[in-house]
């Protein structure tokens, strides 16, 4: 179309100028970009003026820079607008020049050369032509708006992304058995949520490096290796420094600098990182202590098995015996044992010492003396085979501290051996106490073939003997204050004398509670009381 | 970690089908937009891009991403993600873009998904 001077009537004119605006309209709002509008109104106007060479450039700065129609011989033709007009036009020599200047300050010229067939342009022809750019400004505004909200939602997207990553990741990186290391993870993370185009992590101790992975390859970038620069976030944990470091920012528009919402995100995954590694750590310690209480649940099954569910009935004699093991698993244990010939063996026995190792130690202690009294072993021999047996079967912190007695219920005999246990106490009718501690080393704790000694005594009518493990005189109550054996224990066995084992035996450990009140059980508490009836 | 950026194409049934391994970030998207640009001004308007090897994706990268959706909208084609690792798909998720792109589980799946809307391209 032609629609240039002496085309028609002004009527006419007029109609075809409103036509070919409304088409340039339509045609210049399907521009996704300025330099794709700038071609488009190249087209328009090489139609509408039949101009044969049609020129556009646009300037951000000093220089015009060609956007269609090619050739920027004559971008000096130009005019500049003045002040804030906001246009500017020349016609000069038959050609047009004008410049429009746009919503974001920058300009767009055209030159109008040349039409085909040689006619110049004329007064009309530039009046149109301001027209057609004052449209390509219109248009170009809504362009811009559209691409600012376009940015804008893309930017409010963005930024939904990274808190929601922030959250997951640190969903993933709080996971105790997760795939990846955590702060592999948060690595790969950062990188990706602010745009860097590598990061590193390093962890050092005194300074010494002892790991360090790189996003994304893994290993150090080709070429210069980073070492500054960028953005980073520390932390400690364990003796170690842990170092995050992310480098070159990327944009569209090339590098950039890192902003404050970058380093704020980088932090943040960094303090889950550490906050992972605490986790990590303390959930270790829990299932090695929840392991050790397994083994201490099993140690002290084992040892409730080995101690006797009841006491054989001696004629003539009442036995009862107790044993309240601690919190911990301790080692004491306590039996009556009937041996072939008639007679009894008593024994009760503490291992220095809890725990596992101790339980296990009771448990040889058990087989051991099972056997040996079994075999009719002489009780000196039989503590020191039992010794000897100890010694080899514990470390060096491992002892057993015993005492053996056997029993002739018929004439009332009693041999005992002491291996470094307390003292037993034999309480006469008339309320006198004999302590019973003859016998040698306790077993296990030298390797020397010590000789043990043995006291024979007779129990009467009426008498009564009590054997304990160090629960008893050790008991503390608030104050620190032992059940000491001098006293009170020595003074509540003299006093009394309730006619049943049982009863004593209840009450004992009634009156040892009743000292200590609210103060915890330290240890195992083991007694077995013998009274002739 | 990822592997360093590498990108494969092939075209079956005039579908674009690229595959790409590693950081999707301004390198990557840019070679994906200049691979998709080759095939899209030869007419090529069904593209699938399979990112099974690609575990990150950075806004940079997807900026390049939503410009090839835009311009196959104006074509009246269509983009299909397929292979997506859950944390990408999720961050595509909330960028918008399953709005105007599919995504399936598989290549075949997409190129499937093609066949189902009757757009098969040009």
């Amino acid at each position: 179309m032609n629609g240039g001077t002496g085309a028609g009537t002004p009527a006419r004119l007029f109609g075809g100028q409103i036509e070919a605006l409304e088409k340039a309209f339509r045609t210049l709002t399907l521009a996704a970009t300025l330099k794709d509008q700038a071609a488009r109104l190249r087209d328009v106007l090489g139609s509408y003026f039949a101009g044969d060479t049609v020129r556009l450039y646009r300037r951000t700065g000093a220089d015009w820079e060609s956007v269609a129609g090619g050739g920027d011989e004559t971008s000096s033709l130009l005019p500049t607008p003045a002040g804030d007009t906001g246009a500017a036009s020349v016609l000069e020599g038959g050609k047009i020049s004008v410049v429009q200047r746009l919503a974001d300050r920058s300009e767009i010229g055209v030159l109008l050369v040349r039409r085909a067939g040689g006619t110049p342009y004329a007064e009309p022809d530039l009046i149109t032509l301001r027209l057609f750019l004052a449209l390509f400004d219109s248009v170009y505004r809504e362009l811009a708006a559209r691409r600012n909200e376009k940015d804008l939602i893309f930017s409010l997207n963005h930024r939904v992304l990274q808190l929601n990553s922030l959250i997951d990741t640190g969903i993933e990186v709080s996971k105790l058995e997760g795939a990846a290391p955590p702060h592999h993870l948060a690595l790969e993370r950062a990188a990706s949520l602010t745009n860097a185009s590598k990061g590193v992590l390093r962890v050092t101790r005194g300074g010494r490096t002892e790991e360090e992975g790189w996003f994304p390859h893994g290993s150090p970038p080709e070429g210069a290796v980073p070492r500054e620069g960028g953005i980073s976030s520390a932390f400690d944990f364990g003796g170690e420094t842990y170092t995050f470091q992310l480098f070159d920012k990327e944009s569209r528009n090339g590098i950039i600098p890192f902003d404050e919402t970058d380093q704020l995100l980088l932090d943040a995954l960094s303090r889950q990182v550490h906050a992972s590694l605490e986790n990590l750590y303390l959930h270790q310690e829990a299932l090695e202590k929840q392991k050790i209480e397994q083994d201490i649940a099993v140690a002290a099954s084992i040892q409730q098995r080995i101690l006797p569910k009841s006491l054989p009935a001696i004629e003539g004699y009442d036995i009862a015996g107790i044993n309240i093991p601690s919190k911990s698993v301790g080692g004491d244990y306590y039996d009556c044992i009937p041996l072939p010939d008639g007679r009894f063996a008593m024994v009760i026995a503490d291992v220095a010492g809890k725990g596992v190792p101790a339980a296990l130690l009771v448990s040889s202690f058990h087989a051991y003396l099972t056997a040996y009294l079994e075999a009719g072993i002489p009780l000196v021999e039989l503590a020191r085979r039992m010794n000897r047996v100890i010694s080899r079967a514990s470390t060096e912190d491992k002892f057993i501290t015993a005492f053996f007695a056997v029993l002739t219920p018929s004439s009332g005999a009693l041999e005992t051996v002491s291996a470094g246990h307390n003292p037993v106490f034999l309480r006469h009718k008339d309320g006198g106490l004999v302590e019973l501690s003859v016998g040698g080393v306790p077993l296990g704790m030298l390797d020397m073939d010590f000789p043990y000694q043995s006291e024979t005594l007779t129990m009467a009518k009426g008498e009564r003997l009590l054997l304990y493990t160090d629960g008893i005189p050790e008991a503390t109550d608030g104050r620190q204050r032992l059940y000491d054996e001098d006293f009170p224990l020595k003074d509540y066995v003299r006093a009394h004398v309730p006619p049943r084992a049982d009863a004593f035996i209840q009450e004992l450990i009634a009156d040892v509670k009743n000292f200590t009140g609210s103060a915890p059980q330290n240890d195992d508490i083991t007694a077995l009381y013998l009274l002739k009836t | 970690m990822e592997q360093p950026f590498n990108l494969t194409s092939e075209v079956r049934d005039n579908c674009l089908i690229i595959t790409t391994s590693g950081y999707v970030n301004n390198v990557g998207g840019e070679a994906i937009a200049a691979e998709f640009a080759r095939h899209f001004d030869q007419g090529t308007r069904h593209v699938v891009i399979n990112l099974a090897q690609s575990r990150v994706v950075n806004s940079v990268g997807m900026s390049f991403l939503i410009e090839i959706i835009e311009h196959l909208q104006e074509a009246d084609g269509k983009l299909v993600f397929s292979n997506l690792d859950p944390a990408v798909e999720k961050m595509l998720s909330i960028m918008g873009l399953f709005q105007y792109a599919g995504k399936e589980k598989t290549v075949e799946d997409a190129l499937l998904s093609f066949h189902d809307t009757g757009k098969k391209g040009s």
